[in-house]
């Protein structure tokens, strides 16, 4: 779908090409051969692949939808096929942002602290999820793979966490409900809020380690922190403020809470402020400052799939599958096995009122890792290309590897919980 | 099938007490039912001090009963404990809890069935019906020292089912709408085939009879497949009126319970003329008229001839068994009924009048479930 790579794409457009190009002289309403194929074609035409695939996988092998979409991207993407280019990544670029935005801030609103108040229990699972996990990665990455000590902790801040978009989508596609599922989603969720504090601090330390310029080291994560606090604010007043006017649960409180999302998509962009946190933020103080309930129960509409569809095709492209060697291979897989240990670990250790086999079902729940620490890495990558993206491929050989068996793990935790939806198979998700 | 015989009636202590309450379990997210019953259960920590706290049909449900105790008093301070104990454990896993016959907006299909024998069972012979059946309602029994008073009791309090379905009423939504009935959760209970009145049957012997009866024409196995109104429960020597909606609060629930026990105490106490067999053929269209309008239902009487209105016979029951109540120690517990019947606004009232002022239900059930709780204002006033 792009216009330089040397791919199977270029040859089947040469001859088209050649004829339009023969055409030009004779008929002078045509335009130049398009070069760039078209925002919404392009939008269109990744959703269709994905669709597609994530359906078919789904309906053959009982596999999640979003493995079928992130193959998709795989499949297409630049590592393979080629057909979606460098130049068509980041045109969908807006897309993915706007997909992944409304997910976190979903995410966000969905952050319930006041349950850890009254359940210990929780609160020392999901602290020891936190904490074992980065200092389990940090360690790993640091003495096994021989990172210096900010990559490391780089490494660590943008694995640790489980991933919120397939955590969410893969309850909602299963329609799981039960002590499980909402334990899956607290540990997500404070994980999330907790990567996102590091992910801010590690910002600061590769500065410190990679220049000499401390202004940078001290001013950027607070720009990232205060920026995102900002825009997620004004977002959430401003959402807020205007569905107090409306019908609640109306059609209409559902379009300006989407509207005043992608506000704050489109200004976190052009801040640099990453979009992720900015729509998490915004969706805990949707939450939390909501006091009489104006937007408690309006839900993202049916259709925030279709942006999922296209998030998780992109997602997949994104992989640096090119780059793959059996080395960085290995060395993820021991990212991912240290992990697992950690999360597994900490929700076992924590004890509680949820038996252990239950309990070890969340660890496996919230294994996931996907579209929020691949756009970590590729920001904190983005600081010093020349070191950063070959710091990174540990952590993004890790979601690439997490992103295809991720949830089908949370799928599996669901289904053994036996808090899924029964009943007609076919249904949940899109379709 | 599974044959279980009726056993002996188990006398009890005269008009000892006991209440069941079926709660709706909700999310704290949208107030809509959730499934968490079973690893609620699971996660109980709790001694069985104030009674118990069981599973129902399905996942979103919970049934809590007291002790038999032999005062009203003692009813409210089992139920207070045990509404107390379950919010503490719902709290543990982040669910609340609810009053009310119907949860306003459920989608039935999403129940889920229970674990367990008896609900698979049920659920295999009954298809979609049982999960309908997620109705929540509250069961008073009241102790009889034989079981032929327990017939006769069961037989004389036929009369005042209306009543009690207006007291309780407490389930004007279904599926999200308007059901204009006062107690809506009564029309799910009907569509059972043993659903309704208990046959005119004049003893202990006579009732053995017809149970055996209908065990041999394969219609029931157990006295639990009896889904009537009023019925004897001979295992634990007591009447069981089956009729009340849960109410929205656990005060309310007591004070139905000793209108239960004053009402019993007159019955047995004066043993006034039944005539069932008449009371039967307008049974139905009462209790029809009790559900629809609540206390503002017209009574049709099979010996007078004429229609009365309900609020009218209430109230004169109400001072009727005054004095029975004084001397079971409840009549205070009577109070919130006689305001109840002289205009004050029932639960249904209550809910419709939430839903008017929020222009949408989630937060209907949201104040409901503080309402059982004891945190909202209005509670925490009557309490104080």
């Amino acid at each position: 779908m792009g216009n330089n790579s040397p791919s199977t794409l270029d040859s089947l457009l040469s001859l088209p090409r050649w004829l339009w190009e023969g055409l030009l002289d004779r008929l002078f309403f045509l335009p130049p051969f398009p070069e760039r194929i078209d925002s919404l074609a392009l939008f269109s035409l990744l959703l269709v692949v994905g669709l597609l695939i994530g359906e078919w996988l789904h309906a053959h092998a009982r596999w999640p939808r979003v493995i079928g979409y992130v193959l998709a991207g795989i499949v297409f993407g630049p590592s393979s096929l080629g057909w979606i280019s460098i130049e068509a990544l980041a045109q969908a670029r807006p897309i993915a942002d706007a997909a992944l935005g409304l997910l976190m801030m979903e995410v966000g609103r969905r952050l319930d602290l006041s349950w850890l108040r009254h359940n210990p229990e929780l609160l020392r699972s999901t602290f020891t999820d936190i904490a074992l996990s980065f200092a389990l990665i940090f360690a790993f990455a640091l003495w096994l793979v021989g990172l210096t000590p900010a990559w490391a902790a780089a490494t660590a801040a943008v694995t640790m966490a489980s991933a919120p978009a397939v955590v969410l989508l893969t309850i909602e596609e299963a329609r799981a409900q039960g002590q499980v599922t909402e334990r899956i989603i607290l540990h997500t969720t404070i994980s999330s809020a907790a990567s996102f504090v590091a992910f801010a601090l590690v910002l600061g330390v590769v500065h410190a380690e990679l220049s000499e310029d401390w202004l940078n080291a001290v001013v950027h994560p607070l720009w990232v922190v205060a920026g995102a606090l900002l825009v997620g604010g004004i977002g959430s007043w401003l959402a807020l403020n205007i569905a107090r006017i409306l019908p609640k649960r109306s059609l209409a409180q559902v379009f300006v809470l989407v509207a005043c999302a992608l506000l704050a998509v489109g200004i976190g962009r052009m801040l640099a402020v990453p979009v992720f946190l900015t729509l998490f933020l915004m969706g805990v103080l949707l939450a939390s400052r909501d006091r009489q309930q104006t937007l408690r129960y309006t839900a993202l509409p049916e259709g925030h799939w279709l942006l999922a569809i296209v998030l998780f095709v992109i997602v997949g492209a994104s992989l640096p599958w090119q780059e793959f060697t059996w080395l960085a291979g290995l060395q993820a897989l021991g990212l991912l096995l240290v992990r697992a240990v950690a999360k597994a670990g900490a929700v076992a250790w924590s004890g509680g009122s949820l038996p252990l086999s239950k309990r070890l079902l969340v660890g496996v729940g919230i294994q996931p890792l996907s579209a929020t620490a691949v756009f970590m890495a590729y920001e904190l990558a983005s600081l010093y290309p020349e070191v950063g993206r070959s710091a990174l491929t540990l952590p993004l050989f890790a979601a690439a590897m997490m992103e295809l068996v991720g949830p089908a793990l949370c799928r599996l935790a669901l289904r053994r919980s036996g808090e899924c939806e029964r009943g007609d198979p076919a249904r949940g998700g899109v379709a | 099938m599974n044959i279980k015989p009726l056993g002996e009636f188990t006398d009890s202590a005269a008009l000892s007490l006991g209440v069941e309450l079926e709660l709706q379990l909700v999310s704290r997210r949208d107030f809509d039912l959730t499934r968490g019953a079973t690893d609620l259960i699971g996660s109980l920590d709790y001694d069985g001090r104030f009674g118990e706290i069981k599973l129902e049909i399905t996942e979103s449900m919970i049934e809590i009963s007291t002790l038999a105790r032999s005062t009203v008093d003692g009813i409210a301070a089992d139920l207070g404990g045990l509404r107390d104990t379950l919010r503490h454990h719902c709290e543990r896993n982040n669910i609340g809890v609810c009053g009310g016959g119907t949860h306003p907006f459920h989608h039935w299909p999403e129940r889920r069935i229970c674990p367990g024998d008896r609900f698979t069972d049920l659920y295999q012979r009954y298809g979609y019906l049982a999960k309908q059946f997620t109705v929540f309602g509250q069961h008073i029994h009241v102790g009889c020292t034989s079981a032929d008073d327990a017939i006769w009791l069961t037989q004389a309090l036929g009369v005042y089912v209306p009543a009690f379905i207006a007291l309780s009423a407490s389930s004007p939504f279904v599926d999200g709408v308007d059901s204009f009935y006062q107690s809506a959760r009564l029309n799910a209970v009907s569509a059972f085939p043993l659903s309704g009145q208990c046959p005119p049957l004049n003893s202990w012997q006579e009732f053995t009879e017809h149970f055996a009866f209908l065990q041999a024409c394969g219609i029931a196995q157990g006295i639990k497949d009896l889904y009537w109104d009023v019925r004897p429960k001979p295992e634990f020597g007591t009447v069981e009126l089956r009729v009340c909606d849960t109410p929205l609060t656990i005060e309310q629930a007591t004070s139905l319970a000793a209108l239960a026990q004053s009402l019993a105490r007159w019955l047995l106490r004066i043993r006034p003329p039944l005539d069932t067999a008449k009371q039967a053929h307008v049974a139905r269209y009462n209790k029809f008229q009790a559900c629809r309008y609540g206390l503002e239902a017209m009574i049709s009487d099979p010996l007078s001839l004429c229609q009365t209105p309900l609020k009218q016979t209430l109230a004169s029951l109400l001072e009727t068994v005054s004095e029975d109540a004084r001397e079971l120690a409840c009549e205070r517990w009577l109070s919130p009924l006689k305001l109840a019947v002289a205009g004050h606004a029932g639960d249904a009232d209550w809910l419709r009048e939430r839903e008017k002022q929020h222009g949408n239900l989630n937060d209907v059930v949201r104040e409901a479930s503080q309402r059982l709780i004891g945190t909202d204002n209005e509670t925490q006033e009557k309490t104080r």
